[in-house]
């Protein structure tokens, strides 16, 4: 392991302790105020909350978070590839290596085309061309 | 830290006497509570002050001379306020979220590089840390607003989780090109990479900044500067906190100083952005057409260190002002507009810049536009 | 032992433990996110720097999300109360108990197995960095995995938002 992540943990350890340094210093300083039922409530600018504080399902929340998955694992696979790309022009490899990043970056591209016209990336549902699958 | 510790060596009368933790755990400290917090403090005086510039009005001039420690008055009126969790709300969650916030935007100050002898921890991954770190403020910001027990606070946390996470992908992708530019991960690297200067020779591996390598790198630039406005909810990316929309958005019910640090977090990861995007396109700590290490005499290391270190400053500070200036500039996007930017624009785009430029290495061998001329010129 | 290497074992163990035991599902989530760090700061020690990196950037920050997402939005799932379970440890906790067993001679005898090194050596090599490597082997040796993984990511996304139309 390498001597600059002692600094990162030491980094880690300083910011995370700041947290409670500085809600302390407000739990001195701060009054204790009295628990009226009016003020706990949740602020809905002046209304009275109706219901409970759920959401209806909506799944695009979840397509996002997959979507970005899937181009997660991509990107971080192609990271180590392109830290050897500029070598590889002085070894002479460069145009498989080009080549293979690009088949790379080109079928995951289909994917995302696939899903942009089938009208999966769309956020409001009804403003697609083509009718969802039944 | 190689570097800093040889800067630490060179004063070793002072710090020799200490082990290497703790060296590390005051280059934290003095960068922590000398950079990034007091960035944070004074950053929400400076917005106010440019916001009342451009609404051509006077900001806030009461407390001290131009009305600058106002961030201090701000911060003890936020100590004092009554600790308040809403009923029915998750307390544990609840002091627990601006935790993430916080140690997100402040642990990625730890690979900043301040200037070739001050960078905190120049480790070999130095591009994926400051990813991975900035990637810990998204779960904040959601567990924070579903503790609040308040619809609009969930709904305004789901959606700032979402756009966060789904910029990363665009700001990844323009750090990529980068990356196949340097050959390497390491930001000390990156940035020694980008210094040129016209008064002698430049080593084969120097290229002009990142931002002029080639037109793809540049038009990288202005990708990685707006997936960063998107990944720090910074107008025209401001829906979550949207403050005529949801109320506060996510941070409706958080009050007092759990606010400040919310606040806090955002303007570090605000400066950690522009800082990302000084270090990877704009040369960071260099002087453009001047290397102030190869003039004929030789400065001290300290010199040098404090004109690199201002240097990196200036042009960061440049990318913040124009940060803070598009906010009082251009109008909110919706939430539609928003996330069908990211996939449909910027994704594909960010895509045809990581390929563009490694055509253009291949072509011309790894040469940077200025080498080119360089070459034939 | 290093002491930050052995706070980050209990780290990840006790929260692990916590998200196997604990009765409410969004703190168990909670937790996760702990152990994925705990996790991948015992990757920078094993020297697996990229790899600590990726370990964040992809489960810190999307798997983590994703589960949140879940629970969040999902009123029925939240409201589950995870079944008391006192009465029925004692199985499972013999299987575990053979299978950390089991783990531990195998691991033993694979690090024996293996030619002895030096401390300075060890330490040496968990400091180089290896994203170098990991490039050149995949886009060397390991060509065809690298390209397997987005044909697999693609099957993913397109059977995940197939599956998620209106139905």
């Amino acid at each position: 392991m390498e001597t600059g992540f002692i600094t990162a943990f030491w980094f880690v350890i300083i910011s995370a302790l700041t947290v409670p340094l500085m809600l302390g210093v407000g739990f001195l300083l701060r009054p204790k105020g009295k628990d009226t039922r009016r003020k706990m409530t949740a602020y809905e600018c002046g209304e009275e909350p109706v219901g409970s504080a759920w959401i209806k399902f909506n799944i695009r929340f979840y397509i996002v978070a997959i979507v970005f998955i899937i181009f997660d694992v991509e990107m971080a696979a192609i990271f180590p590839a392109a830290t050897v790309f500029k070598d590889s022009i002085a070894n002479g490899t460069v145009a498989l290596v080009f080549g293979e990043i690009f088949l790379f970056v080109a079928l995951l591209l289909i994917g995302l085309i696939y899903c942009w016209v089938r009208g999966d990336l769309e956020w409001v549902k009804g403003v697609t061309k083509f009718a969802p699958n039944k | 830290m190689v570097q800093s510790a040889q800067f630490a060596h060179s004063l070793e009368g002072w710090f020799g006497f200490l082990p290497l933790w703790g060296w590390a755990a005051i280059s934290a400290g003095l960068v922590i509570y000398m950079l990034a917090l007091p960035f944070g403090g004074l950053a929400t005086y400076i917005e106010r002050k440019i916001a009342a510039d451009m609404q051509d009005r006077i900001g806030p001039n009461r407390v001290g001379p131009i009305g600058i420690f106002q961030f201090a008055a701000d911060a003890i009126k936020m100590l004092s306020k009554e600790d308040f969790v809403p009923k029915g709300g998750d307390r544990f969650l609840f002091n627990l979220a601006p935790l993430f916030v916080v140690v997100g935007s402040c642990t990625a100050f730890a690979v900043l590089p301040l200037s070739k002898y001050l960078i905190g921890a120049d480790v070999n991954i130095g591009v994926i840390f400051l990813l991975a770190v900035t990637t810990l403020i998204a779960p904040g910001l959601l567990l924070g607003s579903w503790a609040s027990e308040n619809k609009w606070s969930l709904l305004g946390g789901l959606r700032a989780a979402s756009q966060i996470v789904s910029y990363e992908i665009p700001v990844a992708l323009s750090i990529l090109p980068v990356v196949l530019i340097s050959g390497s991960l390491q930001i000390g690297q990156i940035v020694e990479q980008q210094g040129w200067t016209v008064f002698g020779e430049n080593p084969a591996t120097n290229h002009f900044w990142n931002a002029f390598h080639n037109p793809f790198t540049f038009f990288s630039m202005f990708l990685l500067f707006v997936g960063g406005l998107a990944e720090t909810n910074r107008i025209p990316f401001d829906l979550p906190e949207a403050e005529s929309e949801l109320v506060s958005g996510f941070n409706t019910e958080f009050s007092g100083m759990r606010f400040g640090l919310y606040a806090l977090g955002e303007f570090c990861d605000v400066f950690v952005m522009s800082a990302m995007v000084t270090a990877l396109y704009l040369g960071g700590w260099h002087i453009p057409f001047l290397d102030i290490e190869k003039l004929g005499f030789a400065l001290p290391t300290g010199l040098v260190a404090f004109i690199q270190f201002h240097m990196f400053m200036i042009k960061t500070l440049l990318v913040v002002f124009v940060v803070m200036w598009l906010r009082w500039t251009l109008p909110r996007l919706r939430v539609d507009q928003l996330m069908g930017m990211c996939w449909k624009g910027l994704l594909p785009l960010a895509f045809f810049n990581v390929l563009g430029t490694a055509l253009w290495m291949w072509v011309f061998k790894g040469q940077s536009l200025m080498q080119l001329l360089a070459g034939h010129g | 032992m290093n002491k930050v290497l052995l706070l980050a074992e209990i780290l990840t163990v006790a929260s692990a433990l916590i998200v196997g035991f604990h009765p409410n599902i969004l703190y168990a989530s909670v937790f996760l996110l702990f152990t994925f760090c705990g996790v991948a700061v015992m990757f920078l020690f094993a020297g697996a720097d990229f790899l600590a990196g990726a370990q964040v950037i992809i489960y810190v920050g999307g798997v983590t999300i994703l589960i949140l997402f879940a629970i969040m939005l999902t009123q029925w799932l939240y409201k589950i109360k995870l079944a008391d379970i006192r009465n029925k440890m004692v199985v499972p906790a013999l299987l575990s108990a053979a299978v950390g067993v089991f783990l531990y001679r195998a691991l033993h005898q694979m690090v024996a197995a293996l030619p002895p090194q030096t401390p300075e050596a060890l330490e040496k090599f968990t400091a180089t960095p290896k994203t170098a490597a990991i490039g050149q082997a995949l886009l060397g040796g390991y060509l065809f995995p690298f390209e397997a993984i987005t044909i697999l990511l693609l099957g993913a996304m397109v059977g995940a938002v197939w599956l998620a139309r209106p139905e």
